[in-house]
């Protein structure tokens, strides 16, 4: 049983040394300052996203009252695709599910995954003596750093190039000069020769359509393309309120998520229904053709389908983790992903923090810690009512409502 | 069985204080309404002036918050905590006299800001009354959670404002005006009074009376648009039409206004000091960077803690209450007419 006034005392530890840290101070305001930049001039280039994202409100609405079907749907389909397709309840059974898969000594990739930090998969993964490489220039810091993500789209948005250089030249044993561009190119040596030796990929999934059973994955640094591609079998591990009906809702919801998070287009867009596979010989289909030969689908309940049934708090489940409402709340800026838990930060976060990652105890502190001021409610796409799920949690938490200890 | 989850003991003392006392602090109500003394405004009628006691009350949470602060985080922090609840733990009674004192200056300005709310709304000609008991809004109890202390208290603020034959309420502060007019009709039943904020009603009489004011000196502004009346009520527009009525007066915008203002820091405060006070200095730069004299607020938790924020982080900006400054400019005017 968690003693529940040292986790709040500690959250708030975190919270102060976070804010007060000057380095912390120089790599978030260059966040800060480059978001607004970008998001303003992607909005501008294309205004049409604004009228999009109420849409994409309605659909995750409607997702969210289908949930159960929708499983139901998105295994079906992935399954006559040719993927093998896992249902796990809690954190626990995922793990057991992707520990059946994987085994021990492997060497696996990882694309960026949320729902992964939220099982702590990596850190599972490792101590049954696997190596595990995170690929995403930003989690790959993050992992050297022994840190856990700090935003949803950039993890080390925090972490200033100085310090990125400090990090890298005591990594690679060699000086690492403090400029962007050589040190996304030492990663990227050392990262290349690791795809082509794992024996998984792992990845999560921005949003999956149902009706196709089509996982949409969003990038920029092509680390998706290549965890997922690259090696033999390819472990997607994705929370339920991803699925969403349709393939075109899947794709409205891809093209909004990139919108908010601040890019104009996503310089690669991947599609993954099925393991690679091949009809080229007598038109008869066989599955493990240049890419994978395998597609392991992991939907991850883990409070969401409860979440989802909650009158007031499944509007959380609508959250797209573009990660915009982050960069302009005032806790977050001061702070980072510190305001926040394992895995989801901010105010709407704080819900999934709640009920879905940390549990109560963990969330309290998190709760108490916004402000209510309503900036993200502004910047979210589909305008989730981040201070109204945060005095609704505060009442609960008054309850003694538990979920998790 | 889950063991109780832990809750900042600071929220503990807002809740039964407004349960006990009809208010946060505690305070007396011949201390909520000390304003109104001499001031000859009605005790009864349609229309009434709604401080809910939170301008009286905001050197107190001042007070409440210095001590906490100057408790060191950690241990010592949460052991203030304990010191506080241990003091005010007989019902919270004591708080107004252990730090009455204390805010003894800073009691004095936020008392002044509701008389000069007061005289300018009768300087405008509009009739008004007040009541000499009035009950605290509730919003801390829906902010911090206590949702059936706040269902409780409503029902007694309703029955209040009936039996004082209100229908229309002019709410002083942003606080008040949200809780009224959005989560009132969630929590109880027949709250059926107009609620119009303060700032409308100066922007509305201003606007049909044409009346101008001024300035005897230029002086230049700049408004922090606080987050419960920009973002929740959508009010931005009111303010400026307020603003461009006073001659002599010019409003230099911050980057980030309406709809988009920044907190000021206040919510965190009971709660997380220092972060609130982090939160307070990040916005008293981005005010000062205007190049204004003063940043105009309207809220009182707004100015408190822009004020001891701008203070802590040394910058140099005045924070003054709207209502000063038009209370200010109808003074001038007059004396020059």
């Amino acid at each position: 049983m968690p003693d529940h006034k040292k986790v709040f005392q500690d959250y708030y530890s975190g919270l102060l040394v976070s804010a007060c840290d000057p380095k912390l101070e120089i790599g978030l305001a260059r966040s800060v300052k480059a978001y607004r930049e970008r998001r303003s001039k992607t909005l501008k280039r294309f205004p049409k996203t604004i009228e999009l994202a109420k849409e994409v409100r309605l659909i995750k609405e409607e997702s969210a009252n289908r949930r159960e079907e929708l499983v139901k749907i998105a295994k079906e389909n992935l399954e006559s695709n040719g993927a093998k397709v896992h249902l796990a309840k809690t954190a626990d059974d995922a793990l057991k599910i992707i520990d059946g898969i994987v085994g021990t000594g492997k060497v696996l990739v990882s694309a960026k995954t949320l729902t992964g930090e939220e099982v702590e998969l990596r850190e599972h993964l490792e101590s049954r003596g696997n190596e595990v490489w995170e690929t995403d220039i930003g989690q790959f810091i993050q992992q050297l750093r022994k840190e856990k993500p700090m935003h949803y789209v950039l993890p080390s948005l925090h972490v200033s190039r100085e310090e990125v250089a400090g990090l890298l030249t005591k990594f690679f044993g060699k000086e690492i000069e403090p400029d962007i561009a050589t040190e996304v190119r030492t990663i990227r040596e050392f990262l290349r020769e690791k795809y082509f030796k794992a024996d998984f990929g792992l990845s999560g999934g921005n949003v999956v359509a149902a009706d196709t059973g089509t996982i949409v994955l969003i990038e920029n640094e092509g680390n998706i393309r290549m965890s997922t591609n690259v090696p033999p079998v390819h472990i997607a591990l994705i929370g339920i309120d991803k699925i969403v009906p349709t393939f075109e809702d899947a794709i409205k919801v891809a093209e909004v998520t990139w919108r908010y998070a601040g890019f104009a287009i996503p310089f690669y867009l991947n599609l993954i229904s099925a393991p690679s596979g091949t009809a080229d010989i007598e038109n008869t289909l066989v599955y493990g053709s240049s890419g994978p030969l395998e597609l392991h689908v992991i939907f991850l309940d883990n409070g969401r389908s409860a979440l989802a049934k909650d009158p007031v708090l499944k509007e959380a489940t609508y959250c797209i983790k573009c990660g915009g409402c982050l960069l302009e709340c005032p806790v977050f800026q001061l702070t980072a992903g510190n305001y926040g838990g394992r895995s989801y930060f901010g105010g709407v976060g704080t819900i999934l923090s709640a009920y879905v990652a940390d549990g109560m105890s963990a969330a309290a502190g998190i709760a108490y810690s916004c402000a209510r001021c309503g900036r993200c409610v502004e910047e979210c796409p589909l305008s989730i009512d981040a201070p109204g799920l945060i005095a609704e949690l505060r009442h609960r938490i008054l309850k003694n409502e538990q979920v998790k200890t | 069985m889950c063991s109780k989850l832990y809750t900042p003991p600071a929220l503990d003392v807002i809740h039964s204080n407004t349960a006990r006392h009809g208010n946060p602090m505690a305070l007396a109500h011949k201390e909520c309404s000390s304003w109104a003394a001499g001031l000859e405004i009605p005790k009864k009628g349609k229309t009434i002036l709604y401080t809910g006691c939170e301008y009286q009350m905001t050197a107190y949470i001042s007070s409440m918050v210095g001590v906490l602060k100057v408790a060191k985080f950690q241990d010592g922090f949460f052991s203030a905590y304990k010191g506080m609840q241990a003091v005010t733990g007989k019902l919270g009674i004591d708080l107004a006299k252990i730090y009455g004192q204390v805010a003894g200056a800073d009691k004095k300005l936020y008392e002044d800001i509701v008389r000069k709310a007061a005289l300018t709304l009768k300087k405008l000609d509009i009739d008004f009354a007040y009541m000499d008991r009035e009950l605290y809004s509730g919003a801390l109890l829906y902010e911090y959670g206590y949702f059936d202390g706040l269902r409780e208290h409503a029902k007694k603020v309703v029955s209040q404002l009936k039996d004082a034959g209100v229908n229309r309420i002019i709410a002083l502060t942003p606080h008040s005006a949200e809780i009224f007019r959005k989560i009132y009709p969630k929590f109880v039943t027949g709250f059926d009074f107009e609620v119009v904020p303060y700032v409308c009603t100066l922007a509305d009489r201003l606007k049909k009376s044409g009346r101008e004011l001024s300035l005897h000196r230029p002086m230049t502004v700049t408004l922090h648009d606080p987050c419960h009346l920009a973002r929740s009520l959508k009010i931005t527009d009111e303010p400026r039409e307020v603003l461009k009525a006073i001659k002599n007066l010019e409003l230099k915008e911050t980057e980030f206004n309406r709809e988009k203002t920044v907190c000021c820091g206040a919510p965190c405060e009971l709660v997380y000091p220092e972060l609130s006070e982090l939160i307070g200095a990040r916005r008293v730069r981005e005010l000062a960077g205007t190049g204004a004299e003063a940043a105009l607020t309207l809220c009182p938790f707004c100015h408190a803690n822009l004020s001891r924020a701008a203070a802590v982080s040394h910058v140099d900006i005045k924070i003054v209450d709207l209502i000063d400054i038009v209370y200010l400019a109808l003074e001038d005017n007059n004396a020059r007419s």
